[in-house]
Formats: structure tokens, C-alpha cells, sequence
């Protein structure tokens, strides 16, 4: 066995870090296993869930929160090799390329690298709000993922009042920019910080007007019952129905997500980096990553409010029963029936079948180093899934067609976001704050103003927008 | 500091500690020496100093320039120059003239073609030397070749300092060509080392003919197909037109040179003003914009490159046969005298004044850079805009560290 031929010293790092991840999953497993089995885990969560008697939707948002949480890091994953990749494409380079098929894992070993890096407070800041500033811009921007309704059934947690949460969380996140700003004891921080809050506080009024229009054809904030009301073809989209409103909300959302051309708060030609001057190693790191999962966060709603969320912009029923394919009757994806063993199934088993599968390849082929291994490992493993998706779209179609649009849409304003990074420069703040409250402010009110005309116009002839 | 006491917490002296954090900041450690050293390091309510560089990303080499700023405007900068001093004026006295020509390289080091040029030519001018026709012709081909090499990075450096991140890499696209060309032909990617008194080291060889007539081919329509996505990009207009806008008093006044020069409307080109070498057999045009805002200055560069292809062509077909460097004896001997020449730079007039007492070596060398005017400029059109302007007007007058600080 080579695994145990190789001393220890003889590892690479990537080794000494993977084989006691091994050792701990397959213990977790093992207890998990062996209590689920022996029926010691069961009677516990039934006892838990005997306790808790109508309490059981603190334990499903506990579930949901560290489900959205963890789902967050390979989001920003994602985002980051986007906009590697795209924006070289632009600039006709040839990007990362190195790590990983096509250089997929090159923002994974940023994410590495991050961690690695010496955590670095100077002397006069403010190390209480220092230390916090990371935490709340990173949480803020997570929070609001829980709204987000990803597939019929498949969201965080149904709330009636989700886009007045998704505004009211979303907007915490300047508190932790100011933080930064201020406790880092430097100038160009200082700026950065008070540049992010008066764009992110101004913006914020045509953002949430911009969707008043919506509100009032659907009469409701949640989230599920919005995409609902846009079932149909394409042209039952927001989009189509609130043009403007999609138009400003866009924008609005480029600012929030503090993206060229709204990106002054961290313009690196003036202020350096902004509030992040300061910050090193995984606390630069959390701001780093708060940026990009605003942007999936954003890119997302605006899916969701405007470009009809999980709807499929045709009708595929008939294709699909043209080739043979019946969609089955859908079961409602309640996290909270599944209980820990969602919780299980989502954080310890990838990880799990990755180092297995790693464990193996390595033993079998020790000619090969363990990131070699882990990568193979990492592509085997995205194949069985794949097949497990296969597998389960036979089961819950709609959820996995309801997936396949959202992240469709959300994805390809993701690269709108990218290309517009890659070809715009930066605005003034003064043009900045002019734009929003000149042309933004008044037209988003415009926009609620026509959008009223009209409903109350159709109302007399009976109709309804 | 002395006077009254600091407002602003981050300059409040009771909370200054004596760690790297005060190293950063801007006031400099001893009293102020003049007047106006006391009138700028002295704070109103509200008001901050705020350290632009030696290590900041768009101040172009290591210039410091200590601003003060109300809020976001710019009430006030004192650029701090000599983090590149190396005291080259007196390094060209030390060796003879053929060294003063390495030594003179890196004062312009984004077309060194140019600064190299100034020793050359006083010692030309001294020696009344007839440089033969081939060598002209290669110099002024190389000069060219140089200038829009440099024009197109200063489009590049124009963008990213308003944050357009794609401009920069087009720009390097042109000026990779264009180097690699020159270092084909010189042997060298930046500094060239290329002019000798009396011609250039090397005749035109066939690689670098190659790659120039491949180069040729195609440089014209991109260079127009890369700045389409400048030109009438809103933002990018919004940023620049009206800004900074330089009048023909105050660059007259200055002594600003090139194109921030040529932006106010005034025709002033040495290449046509004080024609030297071959230019006076060559047809091209002195692009002017009248505006002399930063927008202005930018359409200038373009127009520039254009002219510049233009007298390339001109010069490829011009070009007549012979040897590249004159007879002269190897340990050359200058006779006494002093000479003044002014030729144009990418950045403006560069001047070189030298008196030579008989012997090989430079008695006096003095050096015009047009890169010290230029930064003069940034003084005046800076105070009253936002910060981020400070970056684009900064930018669009191009000055280059390594002239200034000699």
C-alpha cells in the first residue's frame, strides 16, 4: 500500500491536508452511518423534533442558513474563474489556464492562497470593528440568499415580506463597508469606506422603486408567489411588462454590487483598493468573496423579478412528450423532512466521495502526486453527479428544469456583468450620485406613476395587467 | 508640525504613534522651508493630506504628490519629485560622449529613442558633421516607430486610470510589435542604445524589415478599431471632455510643449518649427485640437499615430541606399564650443545644451525635458476637481518620472 510507504514528511502540503480531512470524514460518516443504522440518531432527531413540536421551523432555517452559507464559497468560485476567464477573452489573453481543466480550479488555490496569507492588523486601527467589518459585509451578502427562490420548492425560507428582507439585509452591508472604512487607520480606507456609502445608500432608493411596479400588479413581497405570477411564455416576464423598471433595476444593481461602472469604492487607480487597503490574508478575503456573491445575489433577483426565475421561456411540455418524457408529479423539496440528513448529504458527502475517490486514484496510480489525483477525483466525482442529476430529473423533473433556468438566466447576467467590467471605464462620484438621484430616481418614479395609470385604467375596462 | 492645532482625528498628533502608519503620512519631518511649504502643510477645518504615491498605482513611475483635499475635491498638491535622481547631467560629464549616450537612455524610458538622441546631436551640431543620408532616414524611421509605440501606451495608461482595464492591453498589443521590431533591429527591447555621433549602429536588417512590413499592414486599421472603444464611450467622454482644460496663456506661461501644447491650438512642433535631420523632405501634418481639455489631448495622441504611419510610409519609400555612420576617428575629440538642440519627444520639446572645452569628454551637459513642464502643468488644472480626475488629468498630460528627476 503506498499510502502507507509514504512517510509523512514526504507529502506535499496538499497531502498532509487531505489525508486527515479523509480520516475525519470517514469517522463523521461512520458515526452518522452506524447511528442511523443502529436507529440511535433517528429516535434523537425525532426527539429533537418532539421538543421543538411547532418550534421545527427554527430548526429548517438553521438547515437552510448552512446550506445557503456553504453554497456560497463555490458560487463565488464560479464567478471569480468567469470573470478571469471572460474578461482575459476580452483583452485577448489567453487567462488561467494551469490549474485544474482549463484552469476551473485557478480560484480555488486564490481561495487557498487567501487563507495561507499572513492576517495583518496595523497598528492604530480600530481592532474590534476591524475584525468584525469582513464578517458583516461577507454575512449580509449571504443572508439575502436566503430569499432566493431557486426552483419550484427549492429556496431558503418562504418569507411573505422576502423583498422587503432581501432590501432591508442587503442594505447592512454598507454598515460593515463603513467599518472597514474607518477602523483601518488609513485615508485611502477612509474614502473607499464613505465613497460605498453614499453610492450604496443612494442607489438604493431607485433599486427598491424600481420594483414598486411589480409589487403592485402582484400585490405581494414574496419572492415564490412574484415568479409565479410570470408562468407562461417569455413574454409573461417582468421584463416585458416593466421595461423601464428592469432597466433601472440593473443598474441600480451594478452600483449595488459595486461593479464597473459603479465601482469607485474600490477604484484601484485612485484609492488604491478603498476600505479593503488594509485588510490581508482570509479578512481581504471575505470582502473579496462578499463582492462576488453580491454579484450572483443580484444577478439572481434580477432573474428572478424580471426574467421570470424558474420559468422555461417556451413551453417544453410537448417537446418532452414528443420524445417520451412525461414530467412526473412534483415532490415538494422540504429541507425540513429531510432533516440532518440534508444537512449530511450537502457538506460532508462531496467532500467525502472526492477524498475517497482521491484516496483510491492515489493508491492506484502512485505515479501520480495527490493534486493530480484530486483533480481526476474532482472530475470523476462531477460525473457521478451529473448521473445522480440524470437519475433524479427521471424522479422531480420540474425541480431540476426549474434549476436549469434560473441558473441559466442568473449566469448569463453574470457574464453581462463581466463583459460590462471588461469594456467600461469608471464614473465620477459626482457623476455617480447625479445619475442616481437626476435620471434614476425620477424615472423609477415615473415608472410606479404609469405602472399605477395603467392598473387602475385596465381595472375599469376589467382586465388586469 | 508647529502652528495651530490638527482638527481631523487622523491627524490629531495625540493619537499618531510611532509606527510605519506615521512613515505614510505626508507632512514631511523637518520645518517647513519656505512660504509656501508653511501654507500647504498648515490644515483648514476639514481638510486632509492624502499620499499619492511614491508606490501608487497611476502615478506613472515614482512621483509623490501629496494632495489636500476637502471631502473628495483637490484643494491643493505639491508633486514631490527625486525618488529617480541619479544626477545624469553630471554622470555625462564623468564619460565621453559615446557614454553620455547609454547614460541618457533611461531619462525618457518609454521611448528611449529619443533621449538618447541628445548627446548625439549636440556632438553632431559641435563637430559640424554631415551624417550621411541612410542614417538619417533610419533615425527618423526608428524615432517614429517609437513615438507611436509610446502614444499607443499612453491611450492605455489614459483608460486604466479612469478604470477601463481593456484599453492597456491593446495598447501593449501595438507596442510589443513595435519593440520587438526595434529590438530586431537594435538589440535591445528598452533601452536601445541604437544612435551613434555620426549615424546608428547597424543597417536595417531583414528581420526587422519583415516584422515592420507586417506590422505595416495592419497597424492603421487597428489602431482605429481599438479606440472606437474609447472615442464614443459615454463615460469616457463624461470623464474627459472639459477637464483639466489647459489655456494657450497658461502653456505658454509653463513652456508646455507637445501635445498638451498642440491641444490648445497652438501649431508648435519642432519637427516643423526648427526642422532638423530629414523631416523638412518629408509631408505630414501637425495635428491641433483647440479644446486643450484632457479629451482634446487624448484625440491628439490618436491623430499623432496617424501622422506618424504616414511619415513611416514616406520614409520606406524614401529611402535611399549607403553606409549608416560617418568616418570619424575612434577616440573623438570634440571641438570646443557649445551647442543647444531641440527635437520633438513623444512628451514635447526635449533640449540638450553641452559645451565641449576640446578635450572627449563633455565640459557642461544640460538637459531640457519637456516632462518638467508638463508636471508643472498638473499644479494648476489639478486643485478645485475630485480626486479621481487628479488620475485623468494626470494621465492625459503623460509626464514621464524618469526626465524629471534626471
Amino acid at each position: 500500500m503506498s499510502v502507507v510507504s509514504r512517510p509523512w514528511s514526504r507529502l506535499s502540503l496538499a497531502g498532509k491536508i487531505i489525508l486527515p480531512l479523509i480520516a475525519v470524514f470517514v469517522a463523521l460518516n461512520l458515526v452518522i452511518v452506524l447511528g442511523w443504522v443502529s436507529g440511535i440518531l433517528p429516535w434523537l432527531v425525532q426527539a429533537i423534533l418532539d421538543a421543538l413540536g411547532d418550534n421545527v421551523g427554527i430548526l429548517r432555517f438553521l438547515i437552510a442558513a448552512t446550506i445557503i452559507l456553504v453554497i456560497t464559497v463555490p458560487v463565488a468560485f464560479m464567478n471569480i474563474f468567469f470573470e478571469m476567464k471572460l474578461i482575459a477573452f476580452v483583452n485577448l489573453r489567453v487567462g488561467p489556464n494551469r490549474i485544474g481543466p482549463w484552469g476551473t480550479l485557478a480560484s480555488v488555490v486564490h481561495g487557498l492562497k487567501v487563507l495561507a496569507k499572513e492576517d495583518f492588523t496595523p497598528t492604530g486601527a480600530d481592532v474590534p470593528a476591524f475584525t468584525l467589518a469582513p464578517a458583516v459585509v461577507y454575512l449580509a451578502a449571504v443572508m439575502t440568499l436566503l430569499v432566493v427562490p431557486f426552483a419550484p420548492g427549492l429556496y431558503g425560507y418562504d418569507m411573505d415580506i422576502g423583498l422587503l428582507y432581501f432590501f432591508a439585509v442587503g442594505g447592512v452591508g454598507v454598515v460593515g463597508l463603513m467599518m472597514a472604512g474607518w477602523s483601518s487607520y488609513n485615508k485611502y480606507s477612509l474614502l473607499g469606506g464613505l465613497r460605498a456609502a453614499a453610492s450604496l445608500i443612494s442607489y438604493e432608493l431607485p433599486l427598491i422603486l424600481s420594483v414598486m411596479g411589480i409589487v403592485m400588479i402582484t400585490g405581494t413581497l414574496n419572492l415564490n408567489q412574484i415568479v409565479t405570477a410570470q408562468e407562461g411564455s417569455f413574454l409573461d416576464w417582468f421584463l416585458f411588462r416593466q421595461p423601464l423598471g428592469a432597466l433601472i433595476f440593473f443598474i441600480a444593481a451594478t452600483a449595488e454590487a459595486s461593479r464597473t461602472p459603479f465601482d469607485l469604492t474600490e477604484a484601484d487607480s485612485e484609492i488604491v483598493a478603498g476600505f479593503a487597503t488594509e485588510y490581508s490574508g482570509m479578512r481581504f478575503g471575505f470582502f473579496f468573496f462578499a463582492e462576488y456573491v453580491n454579484m450572483f445575489i443580484l444577478s439572481a433577483m434580477t432573474a428572478v423579478l424580471f426574467l421570470g426565475g424558474w420559468n422555461a421561456p417556451f413551453d417544453i411540455d410537448p417537446l418532452l412528450s414528443a420524445v417520451g418524457i412525461t414530467t412526473p408529479v412534483s415532490v415538494a423539496f422540504d429541507p425540513a423532512s429531510l432533516g440532518v440528513g440534508l444537512l449530511w448529504l450537502v457538506l460532508l458527502a462531496p467532500a467525502l466521495i472526492i477524498g475517497l475517490l482521491t484516496a483510491v486514484i492515489w493508491m492506484l496510480k502512485s505515479s501520480w502526486s495527490i493534486v493530480v489525483s484530486l483533480v481526476v477525483a474532482f472530475l470523476l466525482f462531477n460525473v457521478i453527479v451529473v448521473g445522480a442529476l440524470v437519475t433524479f430529473a427521471a424522479i422531480d423533473l420540474e425541480w431540476v428544469i426549474g434549476l436549469f433556468w434560473f441558473i441559466g438566466k442568473t449566469v448569463a447576467l453574470i457574464l453581462f456583468f463581466v463583459l460590462m467590467r471588461a469594456t467600461l471605464p469608471r464614473v465620477r462620484i459626482d457623476q455617480l450620485m447625479g445619475f442616481a438621484w437626476k435620471w434614476l430616481v425620477p424615472a423609477a418614479l415615473l415608472n410606479i406613476f404609469v405602472t399605477a395609470g395603467a392598473i387602475v385604467i385596465l381595472d375599469q375596462m376589467g382586465k388586469t395587467l | 508640525m508647529t502652528g495651530e492645532p490638527r482638527v481631523r482625528s487622523l491627524d490629531d498628533p495625540s493619537i499618531m504613534v510611532d509606527s510605519p502608519a506615521t512613515i505614510i503620512d505626508a507632512v514631511p519631518p523637518y520645518p517647513p522651508r519656505t512660504e509656501r511649504e508653511a501654507e500647504f502643510y498648515s490644515l483648514k477645518d476639514g481638510e486632509m493630506f492624502v499620499n499619492l504615491g511614491p508606490q501608487h498605482p497611476s502615478t506613472h513611475g515614482v512621483l509623490r504628490v501629496v494632495i489636500k483635499i476637502d471631502g473628495e475635491q483637490v484643494v491643493d498638491l505639491d508633486p514631490v519629485l527625486g525618488y529617480l535622481h541619479r544626477g545624469v547631467e553630471k554622470i555625462c560629464e564623468n564619460g565621453d560622449w559615446h557614454h553620455a549616450i547609454s547614460n541618457c537612455d533611461p531619462l525618457e524610458y518609454i521611448a528611449s529613442m529619443f533621449s538618447e538622441a541628445m548627446p548625439v546631436l549636440v556632438a553632431e551640431k559641435l563637430l559640424d558633421l554631415e551624417v550621411p543620408r541612410r542614417a538619417d532616414y533610419i533615425r527618423v524611421l526608428a524615432w517614429e516607430l517609437n513615438r507611436i509605440s509610446s502614444h499607443a501606451l499612453f491611450i492605455g495608461w489614459l483608460a486604466l486610470d479612469l478604470g477601463g482595464i481593456t484599453p492597456i492591453l491593446y495598447g501593449f498589443i501595438e507596442r510589443d510589435e513595435i519593440v520587438e521590431m526595434l529590438a530586431a533591429l537594435t538589440g535591445q527591447k528598452l533601452l536601445f542604445n541604437y544612435l551613434r555621433i555620426g549615424g546608428v549602429n547597424g543597417d536595417l536588417n531583414h528581420e526587422f524589415l519583415s516584422r515592420l512590413g507586417d506590422w505595416m499592414s495592419r497597424a492603421g486599421k487597428r489602431i482605429e478599431e481599438s479606440s472606437k472603444l474609447m472615442n464614443e464611450n459615454e463615460i469616457f467622454v463624461g470623464r474627459t471632455r472639459g477637464l483639466g482644460v489647459l489655456t494657450r496663456e497658461a502653456a505658454l506661461r509653463t513652456c508646455v510643449t507637445g501635445p498638451p501644447l498642440r491641444a490648445t491650438g497652438i501649431p508648435y512642433d519642432v519637427r516643423r518649427a526648427h526642422p532638423y535631420s530629414v523631416y523638412p523632405e518629408l509631408e505630414f501634418d501637425i495635428p491641433t485640437r483647440t479644446e486643450g481639455d484632457s479629451y482634446a489631448r487624448y484625440l491628439l495622441h490618436l491623430d499623432e499615430i496617424r501622422e506618424s504611419i504616414r511619415i513611416i510610409d514616406q520614409v520606406l519609400h524614401q529611402m535611399p541606399d549607403g553606409p549608416v555612420m560617418a568616418k570619424l576617428p575612434r577616440l573623438l575629440r570634440v571641438p570646443p564650443g557649445r551647442a543647444w538642440v531641440a527635437f520633438e519627444s513623444p512628451r514635447g520639446q526635449y533640449g540638450a545644451y553641452g559645451i565641449s572645452d576640446g578635450s572627449d569628454q563633455p565640459f557642461r551637459f544640460r538637459i531640457h525635458d519637456p516632462s518638467y513642464f508638463t508636471l508643472q502643468a498638473v499644479g494648476q488644472l489639478v486643485p478645485g476637481h475630485l480626486v479621481a480626475d487628479t488620475m485623468a488629468i494626470m494621465a492625459s498630460l503623460d509626464p514621464i518620472m524618469g526626465g524629471i528627476d534626471k
